[in-house]
């Protein structure tokens, strides 16, 4: 009933009676634009705006001096940019806006507002855009110059598989400054080939964080899948491995392992039984069981 | 003619100083055209975005010195299916650079436009890397709209569109109905030119153009070393060069499935599979054998390459087969003188091509970096069957 009354109220303040949605929407750039409303007021307006923010040349050029201005509260300015993605969506018709909007994106992407910065940077590395990619690369390799955390970049930079950004993340692999940075790097590198070697020792490494034993795996699974395979036997017959990995090992296995050969393999399958019959959580037992019986045990 | 030293360690600011040099040479310039060829050293481990800004400054270079004959082909391939603003900015100015202009490039102008028209971003060419971040300059389409003016009445055909796409601009933009307005106006410009030159625009291209993918027949050397080449088939099954490739034509196509451009490597195979329904209709598909070979067999494993193919409608079977050389890449790409080069395992530039073996696997014909017609290839394979 409160959302009702919201959207009452604010279609109030950008409606006017039997105007038609184009008209609507104009207005709303007009209250959207004006320094004169209340922040809220412009907040709520530019949700209204973008049907007609690549109507005319004139509302586009004061959407983009909004999104651009520095003086401007940043509520707005973030509405200003919401406004004009979701005009952007309409391709066809954003057609004739979309070079003022990139040149505009790629200003604001140095902008100090680092809410702002983040959301553009992601924007334009959705569009693959060269300019977004080459300031995230110079940010990894000069943390003095990075726009935004190093595990950001790296999740923007893995939109393209052709970034460039392969060499970046193994540097930050071996010398992280975070481990959420280390993480976000061994995620890009999962779409690397030549990173299998990398995937395998960090998936037997028991001192590892189960984290990224799980990535590993996943990781190793789409580079080189019999060694996935190979791996999850060998942590499976490993008595002092973690019932959480062994488990991941076991879906590994039940999910993409030759059945024929996993059939016949004893020693797996007294291992999986000790799992199943053990101390190990509900969940991993369960697990155990299901892989024991596709065998009829 | 590789005369330009240029090695794949060298800085980029040398290199776009090395282009500028060669520019500036009259005696050197045609050494340009050789630094597009994608399988050039010095395009080796570089990342994609570096060999969009080195293509754009020589293709820049060649927009201030004029476009040759022999470098027609590499601007004609970028306006067929370049995705990359900042490459079809710049190929469509040094198009502009041609001493001929002629309705025959028309088409490719329009292709262009139409390929580009919803990625238009600014682009700058003040100085070698630079990224627009105002839009004072010049895009893509605005670039490719000055091309179509240059052409004048050789791209009469374009109107239409041109009609249309005014239409759609409206009052959005006023620099780019002005740009519309200003290609129209020089197309409708010269109504003395003869009417079955300027008529061509849009249908198939006159003689000289017409195929210009085409290499003809290839020297049929023989080719041991590649014959123990290993392959792996979309099901997993290991057989090689000779295995497959000896005993009754084939038709190959190159392609890997992470290329980002839907107009090379994923039409590529499309287009394979619209040749092998061809073949099927004349009752060929049992007489001549299909295979797309991946240029990346790191990551395109088997599964990976079935869902691709099967994705894209291509037949599947003992004759017909999608492939990743298990070892010994580089000997594959040096025998069919692939035009491709890598950054690590992963493809950073490449070329489309197709390529017809004889029944002895040696090359016969092939079709390089314009997409070719698909029953012209089917014609030149009957051709071959039948020697």
């Amino acid at each position: 009933m409160a959302t009702k009354r919201k959207v009452a109220k604010r279609s109030k303040s950008t409606k006017k009676p039997n105007a038609s949605p184009k008209a609507s929407a104009r207005r709303a750039v007009s209250i959207a634009t004006s320094s004169q409303r209340t922040v809220k007021e412009r907040v709520a307006a530019a949700a209204e705006a973008p049907l007609a923010v690549c109507e005319n040349e004139k509302d586009l050029q004061a959407m983009l001096n909004v999104l651009r201005n520095k003086d401007e509260p940043a509520k707005v300015r973030l509405a200003a940019l919401q406004s004009l993605q979701a005009a952007s969506f309409s391709v066809l018709a954003f057609e004739p806006c979309r070079g003022e909007y990139i040149a505009t994106l790629r200003k604001v992407a140095e902008d100090p507002d680092p809410e702002l910065r983040q959301r553009v940077l992601g924007l334009l590395a959705r569009e693959k855009d060269g300019f977004a990619q080459k300031k995230l690369l110079e940010g990894l390799r000069n943390p003095g110059k990075a726009l935004l955390p190093p595990e950001k970049a790296l999740q923007l930079l893995s939109y393209d598989v052709h970034a460039e950004a392969y060499s970046a993340a193994r540097d930050i692999v071996k010398k992280p400054p975070s481990e959420i940075a280390r993480r976000e790097a061994l995620r890009l590198l999962a779409a690397d080939a030549s990173a299998a070697p990398l995937f395998e020792k960090l998936l037997r490494d028991k001192n590892e964080l189960r984290e990224i034993r799980q990535i590993s795996a996943s990781a190793l699974h789409a580079l080189k899948p019999e060694k996935l395979q190979e791996t999850a036997r060998k942590i499976l017959l490993d008595k002092s491995d973690y019932d959480d990995i062994k488990a991941t090992s076991l879906t590994a296995l039940t999910q993409f392992g030759d059945d024929e050969a996993l059939g016949k393999d004893k020693a797996l399958l007294k291992s999986v039984d000790r799992l199943s019959a053990g101390e190990a959580p509900a969940k991993y037992k369960q697990s155990a069981r299901r892989f024991l019986s596709k065998y009829g045990r | 003619m590789r005369n330009v030293a240029i090695a794949s360690t060298q800085s980029e600011p040398q290199f776009a100083a090395l282009v500028d040099a060669t520019a500036a040479d009259p005696d050197r310039r045609e050494q340009l055209t050789e630094l597009l060829r994608e399988d050039h050293p010095l395009y080796a481990g570089r990342g994609a975005a570096a060999i969009v800004r080195m293509r754009g400054w020589i293709l820049l270079a060649m927009a201030r010195t004029g476009v040759s004959d022999a470098a027609l082909i590499f601007v004609l391939e970028e306006l067929d299916t370049g995705t990359d603003a900042y490459l079809v900015a710049a190929t469509a100015r040094a198009l502009r650079s041609y001493p001929r202009p002629n309705a025959a490039l028309a088409p490719f102008v329009m292709r262009a436009l139409a390929n580009i028209r919803y990625r238009d971003e600014p682009v700058s060419f003040e100085s070698y890397g630079e990224y627009a971040v105002s839009s004072t300059g010049t895009t893509p389409v605005r670039e490719l709209l000055a091309t179509l003016a240059w052409l004048g009445p050789y791209a009469q055909g374009a109107l239409q569109e041109l009609e249309s796409l005014r239409a759609q601009v409206g009052g959005r933009s006023r620099k780019l109905r002005k740009d519309v307005d200003r290609a129209m106006q020089a197309i409708r410009g010269a109504d003395q030119t003869d009417e079955s030159n300027t008529q061509a625009c849009c249908r198939a291209p006159p003689d000289g153009v017409s195929n210009p993918s085409f290499r003809g027949l290839k020297s049929r050397c023989g080719f041991a070393p590649i014959d123990s080449i290993v392959f792996e088939d979309h099901k997993g099954e290991l057989i090689t060069f000779k295995e497959f490739f000896q005993g009754q034509p084939s038709i190959v196509v190159f392609f890997y499935t992470r290329c980002g451009n839907p107009m090379k490597c994923s039409l590529t195979v499309t287009k394979l599979a619209r040749i092998q329904k061809l073949l099927e209709a004349q009752g060929l598909a049992d007489q001549v054998r299909t295979a797309a070979i991946t240029y990346d067999p790191a990551f395109d494993l088997p599964e990976r390459l079935r869902v691709y193919g099967q994705d894209r409608g291509v037949r599947m079977d003992a004759q017909h087969r999608m492939l990743r050389a298990t070892d010994d890449n580089d000997t594959l790409r040096k025998h069919f003188e692939l035009g491709v080069n890598f950054v690590e395992s992963l493809v950073n530039r490449h070329r489309i091509e197709l390529y017809i073996l004889d029944a002895e696997g040696r090359t016969a014909a092939s079709f390089e970096r314009i997409h070719w017609d698909e029953q012209q290839v089917v014609t030149r394979t009957i051709e071959v069957l039948k020697e």
